[in-house]
């Protein structure tokens, strides 16, 4: 295969002005927030072993990039943000600081097997909440996502919210062993409900079931939930009462509208245990992000504690922000041989008042009146008036 | 109320499809004999139809430039995209089939099979631990083994016609074949109760 001169690798892409800009301002806002809500920021490699990161990320093996190490060791890019922390958490941070609240804007790589267009390289920004098991701490992520989404402006933003545990012990309550749970948990993730009431149908429940089972599939609140709560159950009376507090937390944060509680909504990512939440808005046709509690994660890297967080993907954001009115564009100075200094002295003095100046010696422009139609304001020095 | 933007397909599925809308109550344009539209308006109800190339529907609706959908099976096992399959519409019914010259074998230095599915055939044949060459086309597939191309082919089958009349028997049947009804994840939740209120009306009204 020949490659083009101007060519990139697949799902690479070169960021343009304009996108860099919009990227700058989004990640100074989302920073801001993230860092305000006692978040401190934190880099990792972009490289990491294939044997630790690359397997534990829970990221398909064929959406690796992997490269080999002059060690031959097997390398990957890495595909996720939240075992790199995890990973840091468990071998640097000490437990005493515990719960350690920590935020990245980071890129990650992810290979495409479809058109060459999709991004393998995106921007990612969350949170991980390490070391507290408490709803506070799920309360705490599912809000700051919220307030981030809110300040971007994303348009009619919507979370969905299960439960992996809960709905878990609710399938075994069904009398579902392990093997039926799997294939049930496959057909949610795979969101194919034709396929989820066909296995449903052919599993011998308890009669009379069948439909109370169908309409998992269904649920929007937590009203919806109880029907499959047995309350007798220590574990599903605890986990039920503790998103009822949930829910009442989230309200009070004014998100009862934004908020469906779906049973059903389980994530492909199996190292979720307990809340796992999606996030939507208008303008993206693919989710914005997600997140969850993810204690089986930590567990790997040998560490007994609780985990949530959530991670924002930063192209879908762009594409659900409304567009917005262009700010002030900038100022440019066309100057001549005998009016250099003065231009610099005016540009100065323009840059102290917060004013983006572009100095340009006029006859090297080649085509001046296009060039001086990229700036709102325009200040000849060059010997032509002013326009 | 949200507009709900259906993608349907092109050709024989559609009659079927309109029809099992408007028997579910919905108030649609009667004649669409314009086929060359490709945006068609329901004002009354608040429903946009995109026309697309059967194979298409499912793309659009990924990237959720239609809300919903009504895709084969075949193009969903096909295409594998990441969208919400809601419901069985029972209409369309056909199965996908592997066929070829009646009392034939396989060459066994290198079988070819020809299809317009050549995910479904690989995975078929995978399974079954043989090692095949696919060869895809975009139509006619029957030729294939006519003219010595493949040694099977495998195709939508629905009545058997096309197949009887162009010399050739059925093997193996792989997978039977349906149209469903499918969603745009984001969509899906956005627009939950029009979705839901058109999956309940449609479940009434499908083939069972």
């Amino acid at each position: 295969m020949t490659i083009e001169m101007f060519e990139k690798p697949l799902g690479m892409r070169d960021d343009f002005p304009f996108i860099a800009k919009k990227k700058t301002e989004l990640r100074a806002k989302g920073t801001k927030i993230m860092q305000q809500a006692g978040y401190d920021l934190l880099q990792t490699p972009t490289l990491e072993y294939y044997e630790t990161i690359g397997k534990i990320s829970a990221i398909p093996d064929n959406a690796l990039f992997k490269l080999l190490d002059n060690q031959g060791e097997t390398l990957v890019l890495r595909p996720d943000m939240t075992s790199p922390i995890a990973r840091v958490v468990a071998s640097k941070l000490l437990k005493e600081k515990m719960p350690v609240r920590l935020a990245y804007y980071s890129n990650v790589f992810r290979a495409q097997k479809r058109e060459g267009g999709r991004p393998a390289e995106f921007e990612q920004m969350g949170v991980e909440l390490i070391g507290d098991n408490s709803l506070y701490a799920d309360a705490e992520v599912i809000i700051l996502a919220s307030t981030i989404l809110k300040e971007l402006e994303v348009e009619s933003s919507r979370i969905v919210v299960g439960h992996t545990r809960l709905l878990q012990s609710i399938l075994m309550e069904f009398g579902l062993d392990d093997r039926q749970i799997e294939i049930v948990r496959e057909a949610l993730v795979s969101k194919n409900s034709v396929k989820f009431e066909q296995i449903v149908e052919g599993l011998a429940i308890e009669e009379g079931k069948t439909e109370s089972f169908k309409a998992l599939n269904r649920s929007k609140t937590l009203e919806d939930w109880k029907q499959w709560i047995n309350f007798s159950n220590p574990e599903q009376a605890a986990l039920y009462e503790e998103m009822l507090k949930l829910q009442k937390i989230i309200e009070r944060n004014g998100l009862s509208g934004s908020v469906t509680y779906d049973l059903s909504f389980v994530s492909h990512m199996t190292y979720y245990t307990g809340l796992v939440f999606e996030f939507y808005g208008a303008g993206s046709g693919f989710p914005l992000g997600n997140g969850g509690r993810y204690d089986g994660l930590m567990k790997q890297f040998g560490l007994h504690v609780g985990a949530t967080g959530f991670g924002l993907r930063v192209d879908r954001l762009l594409e659900a922000i409304a567009p917005k009115q262009e700010d002030a564009a900038d100022t440019l100075i066309l100057f001549g041989e005998e009016t250099e200094q003065q231009a610099h002295e005016q540009a100065q003095e323009l840059r102290e008042k917060g004013v983006h100046v572009t100095l340009q010696y006029a006859p090297a422009v080649q085509a001046i009146e296009e060039f001086a139609g990229l700036f709102r304001e325009v200040i000849r020095l060059d010997g032509a008036l002013n326009g | 109320m949200d507009e709900l933007t259906i993608a349907m397909p092109k050709g024989r599925i559609f009659e079927e499809a309109y029809e099992l809308l408007v028997n579910a109550g919905y108030d649609l344009p009667k004649e669409l004999d314009d086929s060359r539209k490709l945006i068609v308006e329901a004002p009354n109800e608040k429903i946009r139809f995109i026309l697309a190339k059967p194979m298409d529907v499912p793309v659009y609706v990924e990237h959720g430039v239609a809300d919903v959908g009504i895709a084969g099976k075949d193009v969903m096992l096909e295409l594998d995209r990441s969208v919400h399959e809601l419901l069985d519409l029972g209409i369309s019914q056909c199965y996908i089939a592997t066929a070829g010259l009646p009392n034939t074998e396989m060459n066994p230095m290198t079988p070819r099979i020809a299809t317009k599915y050549p995910q479904i055939a690989s995975r078929f044949y995978r399974g079954k631990g043989e090692q095949v060459e696919i060869i895809e086309l975009n139509g006619s597939i029957e030729l294939a083994p006519m003219i010595g191309l493949a040694d099977r082919i495998v195709d939508i089958v629905s009545t058997g016609k096309t197949l009887k009349e162009n010399g050739l028997v059925e093997y193996d049947k792989i997978v039977d074949i349906t149209s469903r009804l499918i969603a745009n994840p984001v969509s899906y939740r956005l627009k939950q109760d029009r979705i839901q209120e058109l999956v309940e009306k449609l479940r009434k009204q499908a083939v069972k």
